[in-house]
């Protein structure tokens, strides 16, 4: 298929989330991805599926996440991953356990107060618990938990699984997906974009740039300039235990995020900073933030002590200068569509299905218009300020 | 961060304490460097240099006196002996190093100023119907349990799969009485043809090691049975029978308690690749080997391997090695290097290599394609060569993408076991391998959750 209706740049969650959504509506999707499938940010992240607001910060993150912003997309995304295995017909291992978010200072849970008040605003249930409350639940929290914030719709799916899936199904609808076929150009012809791999060249009137971190370089290749600040965060996984713990425990100070997966092991993240951003290879880990991260966790948990440290790995997190998502089609490039940013992962059903109706000309479910890659717009030629 | 890991330095610091470690660090010691020498067992030696417990010495007199011997040289000669140990981590070009102590979890956070990996060889498995049944063990295991512990590993035994490590492991387990059913050998080194003899015929010495073996072998009417193989091991809760191939393509049913089966060592890298050194392919063309020259020096500037992590050579290299490295370190950080002729060593380490590249010859490896489906090859997460094939057979996963969506090497030996065998049955052509990363073994976490700051 060289003349699809829709070309997609990159395969992770995003790209391979829009492909399925598109090809559901009808149109002859083209997924090309310069490496393997989800080998990126999408396969490294934790997995988490975040309901309740997001309010942590990644420890070194200057600017805040808008959290009473993206509640409603939460709500939204909530009940897509609800339905999402019987939608791909196959396990992900989604699991919807509910989860807390603990505070150890009265500052703190003061914030998962100011919280709450915004969740029920947007309709998303939550409650404050007492520290107390909170270990009756879950007695594994350890007495530093002050209060802790409950969301019965947080949960997880596993990472490794979900994208894959999304491919799969979007080529059962006759998707086409190229792996190992990195873009090397995009030209404009006529109405329609003709994109380019090598010798190999696609064209259509429409192209979606979920490319994570390398957003800025495939946008670049089509003559428009956006604005990304990717970095590498990184993971902490333990050995297999049997079941011991069915939530989401994250911490509202410093990010911290914990749970058990399907498998048995412990997940530990929190968007820690990894030594250093690669992006042609793996990102090298940091020990300092391992070390950071683990002593958090097991401050909040403390049987973690009692385990052992399997993996660590880095991968890439595709931020924006404001930290905020960003997706729609580019102002003055008809047809060229951006999604990515942080929470994609929470997020990729809602704006899979949000690119579906934008590009059939139907307003997306909740508004996107103040995400739009318009306000990451730069001139290339304007002098570099210092 | 600072209180969690103890802070410590030394000008060299060498991992792994077996033949090649301890020849290494007697050298930096006698040249005037501070030596800290980290290994991950309880005593020094290594897997050649293997310390008896007391009471066993006591009774059945010391093991490889050579070993003791070097050890006390080691320890007079002012090194810093680390053992109970764990290196699971490094950075900055191996000049710092992290540590944990496998009895506590204490964590360490060692600074040198150069690096030499000394970490030795695991035996290479691979995988057959019956494999993880018990009763199914490596070869070293086996001479573990008879020199260490004068324990028999079974009554009746079968021994196979590849290489010159099966004969010692014959005459040892011969000696604490085990009968040896039947003697196994994939390949027909013991008939070479006229090239391979011609080779071998320059190291007298190393032939006449393997002339003794089989002598004894033959005293106890051990037979080697060339050109055969396991096909399958049988049983319920143990082994208790296997299937072997003969030469001509027969097959026999043999009743044992314990098949031991191994088809040699694989380098263990995972320290000098965490760092970033240049690798190549192995001459097995299933490993990635750090790229050194002539004394051990890597493409990593201060970061040395000696030994089998080199390429698998064996007990007489990785001492040769292990001073080579430590000659060239010193050149390169003692006050006053003394002068020191090393031409001879040089020649000597030529040699050996040369000796190894005929091994290499003399025992290849049978072909992965020759696994079946159904036979499970990551045992951790209980994958089977079969679902490797199909996740490979997508066409659009490389090694990590089959790994993730299998699960194959996502286990506690993270990937050490199955990772060669993995990549070989779904690697797109160019040789691949797991990526090494830390914690190069799976890190206790007492220290890092204790070790917390208060807010």
């Amino acid at each position: 298929m060289t003349q699809p209706d829709v070309v997609v740049i990159g395969a992770g969650i995003l790209g391979a989330s829009t492909a399925f959504h598109l090809a559901e509506r009808g149109y002859r999707v083209v997924v090309l991805e310069r490496g393997a499938p989800n080998r990126e940010g999408s396969g490294t992240t934790a997995g988490n599926l975040h309901i309740q607001a997001i309010h942590t910060r990644r420890p070194g993150q200057e600017v805040p996440v808008d959290s009473a912003r993206l509640l409603p997309l939460q709500r939204r995304a909530s009940d897509h991953w609800s339905q999402i295995e019987e939608r791909l017909d196959t396990d992900v291992e989604l699991r919807r356990g509910g989860g807390f978010m603990v505070a150890e200072t009265a500052a703190q849970e003061e914030e998962l107060r100011e919280k709450h008040e915004w969740e029920r605003r947007a309709g998303i249930p939550t409650e404050v618990l007492t520290g107390d409350e909170a270990r009756k639940q879950l007695p594994l929290l350890s007495d530093r938990v002050r209060a802790a914030s409950w969301c019965p719709l947080d949960g997880y799916a596993n990472p490794l699984l979900i994208t894959p899936a999304y491919l799969a199904a979007a080529r059962r609808l006759g998707a086409e997906l190229h792996a190992f076929t990195p873009v090397t150009g995009i030209r404009r012809v006529g109405d329609d974009y003709k994109v380019l791999s090598g010798d190999r060249s696609w064209t259509a009137p429409v192209v979606v740039n979920t490319a994570g971190p390398w957003i800025t370089e495939i946008s670049a290749l089509a003559g428009i300039h956006i604005s990304m600040s990717p970095v590498a965060i990184q993971m902490h996984v333990t050995v297999r235990v049997p079941p011991v713990m069915h939530h989401l425990v994250q911490h509202i100070g410093e990010g911290m995020s914990v749970k058990q997966v399907s498998a048995g092991n412990l997940l530990i993240g929190g968007g820690w900073p990894a030594a250093e951003l690669d992006m042609a290879g793996r990102s090298t880990i940091s020990v300092p933030s391992m070390a950071g991260n683990l002593a958090q966790a097991g401050r909040i948990l403390p049987f973690l002590g009692d385990l052992r440290l399997l993996r660590m790995w880095a991968g890439p997190l595709a931020a924006t200068p404001d930290e905020m998502p960003v997706i729609g089609e580019v102002p003055g490039h008809r047809g060229f569509f951006v999604a990515g940013g942080t929470y994609a992962f929470t997020l990729a059903p809602v704006w899979g299905d949000t690119l579906g109706r934008q590009i059939a000309g139907e307003p997306p479910a909740d508004p996107v218009d103040d995400l739009g890659p318009g306000r990451l717009l730069y001139d290339a030629t304007a002098p570099v300020s210092p | 961060m600072a209180d969690v890991m103890a802070e410590s330095e030394a000008d060299v610091a060498v991992v792994g304490g077996g033949p090649s470690g301890l020849h290494a660090a007697l050298v930096l010691a006698r040249g005037g460097l501070s030596v800290v020498l980290l290994d991950e067992s309880d005593t020094l030696g290594g897997q050649y240099y293997k310390r008896r417990a007391e009471q066993l010495t006591a009774a059945f007199g010391d093991f490889r006196p050579r070993g003791t011997e070097l050890i006390r040289q080691v320890r007079a000669a002012g090194v810093d002996c680390r053992t109970g140990t764990l290196v699971w981590g490094a950075e900055d070009a191996g000049r710092t190093l992290f540590t944990s102590d496998v009895h506590t979890g204490a964590l360490g956070r060692m600074s040198t100023r150069a690096t030499l990996a000394a970490t030795g060889a695991y035996e290479r498995s691979l995988p057959f119907p019956g494999w993880t049944l018990p009763g199914v063990v490596t070869p070293g295991f086996a001479l573990h349990l008879a020199t260490m512990d004068r324990v028999p590993v079974g009554s009746r035994v079968v021994l196979a799969g590849t290489g010159p490590f099966l004969l010692p492991v014959a005459c040892a387990l011969l000696e604490v009485g085990v009968r040896i059913e039947a003697l196994v050998e994939l390949n027909h080194p013991y008939r070479p043809s006229a090239s391979v003899v011609g080779g071998a015929l320059r190291q007298p010495a190393r032939l006449a090691e393997a002339a003794r073996y089989l002598l004894t072998l033959a005293r106890h009417g051990v037979r080697v049975e060339q050109g055969a193989r396991v096909l399958a091991a049988y049983g319920d809760t143990q082994v208790t029978a296997v299937d072997i191939a003969g030469a001509d393509g027969s097959v026999r049913r043999v009743e044992t308690d314990a098949l031991c089966v191994g088809f040699g060592f694989r380098p263990s890298t995972e320290l000098p690749r965490l760092l970033g050194c240049r690798t190549q392919a192995d001459p097995t063309g299933t490993e990635q080997l750090p790229v050194v020259d002539g004394d051990g020096a890597t493409s990593v500037d201060g970061l040395y391997v000696a030994g089998d992590c080199a390429g698998i050579a064996g007990v007489h290299a990785a001492g040769v090695r292990g001073q080579l490295a430590a000659h060239a370190i010193l050149r390169r950080l003692a006050p006053e290097p003394a002068p020191m002729r090393v031409a001879g060593l040089r020649r000597r380490a030529r040699a050996l290599n040369r000796f190894a590249a005929l091994a290499d010859r003399l025992y290849p490896l049978p072909a992965m394609a020759d696994i079946p489906d159904d036979t499970q090859v990551c045992r951790c997460e209980g994958v089977s060569a079969g679902q490797i094939r199909q996740a490979a057979a997508t066409g659009w996963n490389d090694l990590h993408g089959t790994k993730a969506a299998t699960r194959a090497g996502m286990g506690p030996c993270q990937g050490r076991e199955c990772g060669h065998i993995v990549a070989a049955l779904a690697g797109r052509g160019e040789a691949e391998s797991f990526a090494a990363r830390m914690p190069v073994r799976p890190l206790p976490m007492t220290a890092t959750v204790e070790g917390q700051e208060v807010p």
